[in-house]
């Protein structure tokens, strides 16, 4: 095993109250005589995690989670309330667009404070001052005062910079969205290569792609917590199903469904699913799915049984009645059970939800409804939706 | 700036480095950020370093004016110097000192950005603040030193060498302590960013700087005592004006006792606190 480059063991971050004069009087004092600041809000509660050499960590999480602060803990720009942070190796930052440029001086003036705060003497910057500028490629723009950039010229700057100390440890928080497209390319092209002879990087991202692209390892934060550590498509898989479930509850209203008394869905359940967490049933892409639907009807006519795939946010992937394919239902202890089997199924990664719909027999109305949510798990970069057969071919 | 020559055949990409932050970087650092803070004085102003060499001048001539001529005040007997260049001689110090202590103080808030973005040992933000008004100012008293010297002929001791050096450097380290001090406590609490200016007029004008120290009335003497800044103030125009070689001992403890505690206290002070400037910036 490689080194470890970081690690955290139950840090944990509080913002003391600082609004009143007393507050921050009370919060002195705290300070002044335990050497910690007391109680606040929590934003990182016992998070544990390390990084070895060689590795690539994203960190994701909805806004608020607690990424920003996490990144702050660990750089030393703030404090952590309690846990322990080990690291060794050098490491550079870039916690934010133009971070450390004073708006007065030339992107040039800036470049070399900046190198200076990462670490660099003037020689060593002397040194790789072209390799920056090319790198940057803001031209003549550098002798101008950085108050005069485009946002996009200022990542441009802050990157080229940092990408120049070459750290043991590179820690970037959600900075590479603002440059034009050509620019990130590039920059995820220097990381990649940075990656490739042994850097290691902890990013910030809400660019799944990009996070699969370049990293390894996720962590998830969810208010302050760490929801889910470890390989970086089974994590970002689970956050992007949790994604699209908050928007699908967002968007969800009081569909009124017409007499559930009279046609309903007694049980909807998923046969030979394994459930990691003994949270909701997990399958691995490909593998046989099981779907089985139990329908009563008041008058002893069999009802028509609809069962519908949608992804996680609502969107239909595929739906199938009974009476399209003619079946006809078991019938066990009052109830007309149907089973319908996806030898192969070909959904790709990501959160769905099965909706079992109960019909008239003559199969015109929806009269009940029934959802189960599972997740497809795999490792997989295709886009969309299904996997297509498909081949490619050297013509 | 131009732009430099490239060097042949080299590698798009340097080798990954492999060091800490050891005192030399810290060392660079230091000086970069005392170069921006001097810079940043004159960075935009029309003529640029030529107010370097004229403020100190008007000032000189203001005080003059307005001493010398509209006040007419008199330097203490048995002292053969025009008023303005005893009173030059323990003003520029004081500058120093309490311009380079307040800034220092407000380091810490001045660069608030900074210090929530980028992580770098914060006590050299208010070490560079404090030094550069130092540098600043002193070069202003070399030069107003000079004018008195070559162009109004004072007489000035060159024998006081060594006892003004220590002076300064001791008023350096002064200033320094309760920089880091005020600054850290000012973080927390946002008053003392009125107070200490205020203080520091109000500390100006109980030192003996504009009138020698025999014009204060004797219930005010026990005042004199406590406030070292009157040490620091005689000894420097002691040494100046009458070449005392060396400082008193009394004199000496006194100003490396303020010193001393000043760094210990600050020191502590922004040690315990800077963990947590970023909570409360």
């Amino acid at each position: 095993m490689s080194e470890v480059l970081l690690r955290l063991d139950a840090v944990g971050k509080r913002f003391p109250p600082t609004f009143r004069a007393s507050q921050r009087l009370g919060a002195l004092w705290q300070i002044l005589r335990s050497g910690t600041s007391g109680s606040g809000t929590v934003v990182l509660d016992d998070i544990s995690f390390e990084v070895r050499r060689g590795e690539s960590v994203a960190v994701i999480g909805a806004n608020g989670a607690g990424k920003s602060t996490l990144l702050k803990v660990i750089t030393g720009v703030l404090a952590p309330s309690g846990g322990k942070l080990q690291q060794q190796g050098s490491r550079a930052a870039l916690l934010e667009l133009g971070a450390g440029f004073d708006p007065e001086y030339s992107g040039m003036e800036n470049l070399r404070m900046n190198a200076t705060f990462l670490g660099l003497s003037q020689r060593q910057v002397d040194e790789r001052l072209d390799d920056i500028l090319s790198f940057a490629d803001i031209g003549q723009s550098i002798h101008e005062p950085v108050k005069h950039y485009s946002s996009g010229m200022v990542v441009r700057l802050g990157f080229a910079v940092v990408a120049s100390v070459r750290p043991d440890l590179l820690i970037t928080d959600e900075v590479l969205a603002v440059g034009d497209e050509s620019f990130q390319k590039k920059c995820i092209r220097w990381i990649e290569q940075y990656l490739d002879q042994g850097g290691t990087l902890l990013m910030v991202s809400h660019n799944m792609y990009q996070v699969q692209k370049l990293c390894r390892q996720a962590l998830w934060l969810e208010q302050g917590q760490a929801r889910q550590y470890g390989d970086v498509f089974d994590v970002t898989q689970a956050y992007l199903a949790w994604h699209e479930r908050q928007d699908a509850r967002d968007a969800a209203s009081g569909s009124g469904h017409a007499h559930p008394e009279l046609y309903g869905v007694s049980a909807l359940s998923l046969a030979r699913t394994g459930s990691a967490d003994g949270g909701e049933p997990r399958l691995a892409m490909g593998e046989e799915l099981v779907i089985e639907l139990k329908l009563r009807s008041p008058d002893g006519r069999a009802p028509v049984a609809l069962v519908g795939l949608v992804r996680a946010d609502g969107t239909p992937v595929y739906g199938v009645a009974s009476d399209h394919d003619g079946i006809e239902p078991a019938v066990a202890d009052g109830l007309f059970v149907f089973r319908l089997r996806f030898p192969e199924l070909a959904l790709l990664p990501g959160g769905y939800v099965v909706r079992g719909h109960a019909m008239d027999p003559e199969g015109l109305r929806v009269h009940d409804t029934a959802e189960v949510t599972f997740t497809v798990t795999g490792r997989s970069r295709e886009l969309g939706l299904v996997r297509l057969a498909h081949r490619w071919e050297t013509p | 700036m131009a732009l430099r020559q490239t060097r042949p055949a080299r590698r798009r990409l340097l080798p990954i480095d492999r060091k800490g932050s050891g005192p030399n970087l810290r060392r660079e650092l230091f000086t970069q950020l005392v170069l921006r803070d001097i810079r940043s004085r004159f960075v935009g102003s029309a003529s640029g370093w030529v107010w370097l060499f004229l403020t100190p001048l008007l000032l000189l001539a203001v005080y003059g004016l307005v001493f010398g001529v509209i006040f007419s005040a008199r330097v203490p007997a048995g002292l053969e110097v025009p008023f303005i260049a005893w009173l030059a001689v323990a003003l520029w110090p004081w500058l120093a000192f309490s311009e380079g202590t307040v800034r220092g103080a407000q380091a810490i808030r001045q660069h608030a950005n900074l210090i929530s973005k980028v992580s770098l040992p914060r006590h050299l933000l208010v070490a560079s603040s404090t030094s550069a008004v130092f540098v600043l100012h002193l070069l202003g008293y070399a030069l107003v030193l000079f004018v008195l010297w070559a162009v109004m002929g004072v007489p000035l001791q060159a024998g006081g060498i060594l006892s003004l050096l220590f002076a300064l450097a001791s008023l350096y380290l002064f200033a320094l302590g309760l920089g880091l001090g005020l600054g850290a406590l000012q973080v927390y609490l946002r008053d003392l960013e009125q107070f200490v200016p205020t203080f520091f007029l109000f500390w100006f004008f109980m030192t003996p700087i504009l009138y020698p120290a025999d014009m204060l009335p004797a219930f005010m003497s026990r005042w004199m005592a406590i406030n070292p800044m009157s040490n620091w103030m005689e000894l420097i125009r002691s040494a100046l004006l009458e070449g005392q070689m060396l400082p008193g001992l009394i004199d000496a403890l006194v100003m490396l006792a303020s010193a001393a505690a000043a760094l210990v206290i600050g020191g502590w002070l922004f040690m315990r606190l800077a963990p947590y400037f970023e909570d409360f910036l």
